[in-house]
């Protein structure tokens, strides 16, 4: 393969600018808002095809890790310590240069936890976690595995809804804009669109190479032989609870890693962002686009994320990812992109019978 | 490799017609030239349908009203409903495509406090009228220059409801309050207020929203002698399953409940146990009974009477927060034109607009409008609510 692989890229690089471009000059940059939040989307997605599609276990929790990521910067960065200003501990964190303060909308005095401090804590306490709940979890196969997660994604949702600290029903509003570099700023400012959807693009971009590196490597074999049976990947000497481990932390970092971006992006998360029907989303995107496929999973989370997020579904939002997971199973789980249509439907019509297997 | 290649291409190809086509075909369908473009942001699905669904309906129904009959000033209004489904992100991906791409002349919605206040500084940003749903104090407190709300403050409701337990001589009472938005916040301003009107809160309960019985909670609360009232503030059946369990075991202390409460359904629940219940509501639910001469009689008999006609369903005081706001921004348009910066003035000095809500009137420090004179306090009596009378 070789550079081959990289090729995709670039591609994908020229149709980004292209897309940036005909926008300018079509008057059209709005389009750019949702493109970016889908590409924080397509972040988890994609970190969740890692584990899915090429590790092989499923998880109905990462809503739960991307609202981790995104409400521990959004707590921090909004709570006000102007009062607390007299703590040693409140002291100390200023010293060390980790506190900004400043004036709110309204002329009050603030000093919140700077977002590079808080998006760095979230990463870390994301990954110390999924590395706790990975490790029993993952000894489960299956649906035992999908109902674990699944219990995971709505304890932190019930926590996320119950404490004050993070704003119960109303979720935490006004997060302020995270200055990444100088110059260079997560924000939802209509000034800024342009350079977000860069800054979204990018992190994609970045996360997707990591990916593809990853999954072409040894580490990459590995997944896929206990994608393919774990017992013989075990047979092989191949460390299966360490490598389910690895994939899992990692895709959970990646959720959380989105969370943090578009909650600074969006200023403000709700609780929605943790509930089961965004896991169950995230899971469909996958299967839709093949699983075992980056680029497929890769295009149908910006797709159909963008599509939702302009509201084309109208009411039937979340409706539309049930059906089509649904369908998706039944008929093409190789994802959409792979479909064989003529050749399924011969199939389906007992046409042509389908080549023997040998399980 | 070259697999890799065509489901590349393919998806690029797919995402261009999606992104680019699609919106264009919809935009050449509905040219015209002298409409106000309104947006609204209603949670017409999932878990606040309850007030998204009725709010969408009452405007459409007010929208398409207007336009039959001429628009403002033959201005006719352009409606784009948008359902966010309660969720925050959708909110805020639907407010920066109104404003932006649809370049709407207001917002109306979201439903709920939680979306509200995620987009307040969007449309401040970018000087869109907003006119919410949502009950929340916040939204209105800090004021924003843009941002105004319909429904009544929840610290009126308290007012209203300690106010009469003063009067009764009551001191001692426990709180009830069901986990959900609404239920925490009144839960607050409950603690908050006690204090003013010298009540004591002897006991705190929260349930889920779920909750299909309360015996257990009614049981502990009964034991402690101390109490002499309850307090429930939630917006869903326990309303009536509390009143139940209560009566069922004997317990004769009165029950005061919210603006909640304001839907004949839970009173079904309830049965013979609802009545008595004392709670603060808007006027729309008592509107047959109104005196005639009270100013909102002949609003609210006329909403009440073409929703329920149109809809087969009580209307209820939710739908008025919709209708309110669409009224309100309607009025304004009509004394200064579409022309957003005047309008704005318009409703933040707007007096003695008669709405469902109650009358409004505006001041830039006052974006709500309401005061306590917005609520009435109901009772239920022969299954029907009517006004209490002490």
């Amino acid at each position: 393969m070789g550079f081959a692989r990289y090729i995709p890229i670039a591609f994908l690089v020229a149709g980004l600018v292209l897309v940036q471009q005909v926008t300018q000059h079509t008057g059209t940059t709005f389009y750019l808002t949702q493109l970016t939040m889908a590409a924080y989307y397509a972040l988890v997605i994609t970190g969740l095809c890692l584990l899915m599609g090429y590790a092989g276990q499923i998880s109905l929790g990462h809503a739960g890790f991307f609202a981790i990521g995104g409400y521990i910067p959004a707590a921090l960065t909004t709570y006000n310590l102007e009062p607390l200003r007299e703590k040693w501990l409140v002291q100390t964190l200023d010293a060390a240069g980790l506190l900004t303060a400043g004036q709110d909308l309204y002329g009050q005095q603030v000093l919140h936890v700077h977002p590079w401090p808080s998006c760095i804590l979230a990463l870390l306490l994301t990954a110390g976690l999924a590395f706790v709940i990975g490790m029993p979890v993952l000894k489960l196969k299956g649906h035992y595995l999908a109902m674990a997660t699944l219990g995971f994604g709505t304890i932190v949702y019930r926590v996320f809804l119950a404490m004050p600290l993070f704003g119960e029903a109303d979720g935490i509003s006004a997060v302020p804009p995270f200055p990444l570099l100088p110059g260079v700023t997560v924000s939802g400012d209509f000034a800024a669109r342009t350079e977000n959807y860069y800054i979204a693009f990018g992190l994609l971009i970045v996360g997707l190479l990591f990916l593809i590196n990853l999954v072409h490597s040894r580490i990459g074999r590995a997944f896929r032989a206990i994608h393919g049976s774990e017992e013989a990947a075990n047979a092989m000497g191949i460390n299966t609870p360490r490598l389910k481990l690895q994939a899992f932390v990692i895709s959970a970092v990646f959720a959380a890693l989105a969370g943090v971006f578009l909650t600074h992006y969006n200023g403000g998360i709700g609780p929605s962002e943790a509930s089961v029907m965004k896991s169950i989303r995230y899971v469909a995107i996958v299967a839709v686009g093949g699983m075992a496929s980056l680029w497929g999973v890769f295009f149908m989370g910006i797709l159909l994320n963008f599509m939702s997020l302009r509201g084309m579904f109208g009411t039937y939002d979340d409706a539309v990812f049930g059906v089509i997971l649904i369908l998706i199973m039944l008929f093409a789980p190789n994802g959409l992109l792979r479909l064989h249509l003529w050749q399924r439907m011969r199939r389906w019509r007992g046409v042509d019978k389908p080549k023997s297997r040998t399980e | 490799m070259r697999r890799t290649m065509t489901s590349l291409l393919t998806a690029m190809l797919v995402f261009c017609v999606a992104a680019f086509v699609a919106p264009v075909g919809v935009k050449a369908a509905t040219p015209k030239a002298e409409t106000v473009k309104v947006g609204a942001i209603l949670a017409v699905t999932g878990g606040a349908s309850f007030l998204g669904g009725p709010e969408a309906r009452t405007i459409q129904m007010l929208a398409d009203e207007l336009n039959a009959t001429g628009g403002i000033n033959g201005n006719k209004i352009e409606l784009i409903i948008k359902d966010s489904a309660g969720d925050p992100e959708k909110a805020i991906s639907f407010a920066k495509q109104l404003i932006e791409e649809e370049k709407v002349f207001a917002i109306l919605g979201p439903s709920t406090s939680g979306e509200t206040m995620k987009i307040k500084t969007i449309c401040e940003q970018a000087k869109t009228i907003l006119l919410s749903c949502a009950a929340a104090e916040v939204i209105v407190d800090p004021v924003a220059k843009y941002v105004f709300k319909t429904p009544q403050k929840d610290s009126d409701a308290v007012k209203k409801i300690y106010g009469e337990m003063k009067r009764q001589g009551i001191s001692k009472i426990a709180v009830m309050s069901g986990n959900t938005g609404f239920g925490q916040a009144g839960k607050g301003q409950l603690t908050k207020m006690a204090p003013e009107f010298g009540i004591t809160i002897v006991m705190e309960e929260v349930y889920d929203k779920t909750a299909t019985d309360l015996s257990a909670v009614v049981a502990k609360m009964m034991s402690n002698k101390d109490i002499q009232a309850v307090v429930n503030w939630s917006i869903v059946p326990a309303q009536g399953i509390l009143a139940k369990n209560m009566r069922q075991a004997g317990w004769k202390v009165p029950l005061f409940q919210s603006h909640g409460f304001g839907n004949i359904k839970y009173v079904e629940v309830g049965g013979a146990a609802a009545e008595g219940i004392i709670f603060p509501a808007g006027r729309l639910l008592v509107a047959d009974v109104l005196p005639n001469d009270h100013p909102q009689k002949t609003v609210l008999l006329k909403y009440k009477n073409d929703y329920e006609a149109k809809f087969k369903e009580p209307a209820s005081t939710f739908g008025g927060h919709g209708y309110d706001a669409f009224k309100i921004l309607c009025r304004a348009i009509g004394q200064v034109g579409p022309d957003r910066e005047k309008v704005r003035d318009a409703i933040e000095n707007m007096k003695g607009f008669v709405g469902t809500g109650g009358v409004f009137n505006f001041t830039p420090a006052d974006h709500n409008g309401l005061d306590i004179d917005a609520f009435a306090m109901l009772t239920v009596k022969d299954g029907k609510f009517v006004l209490y009378n002490h």
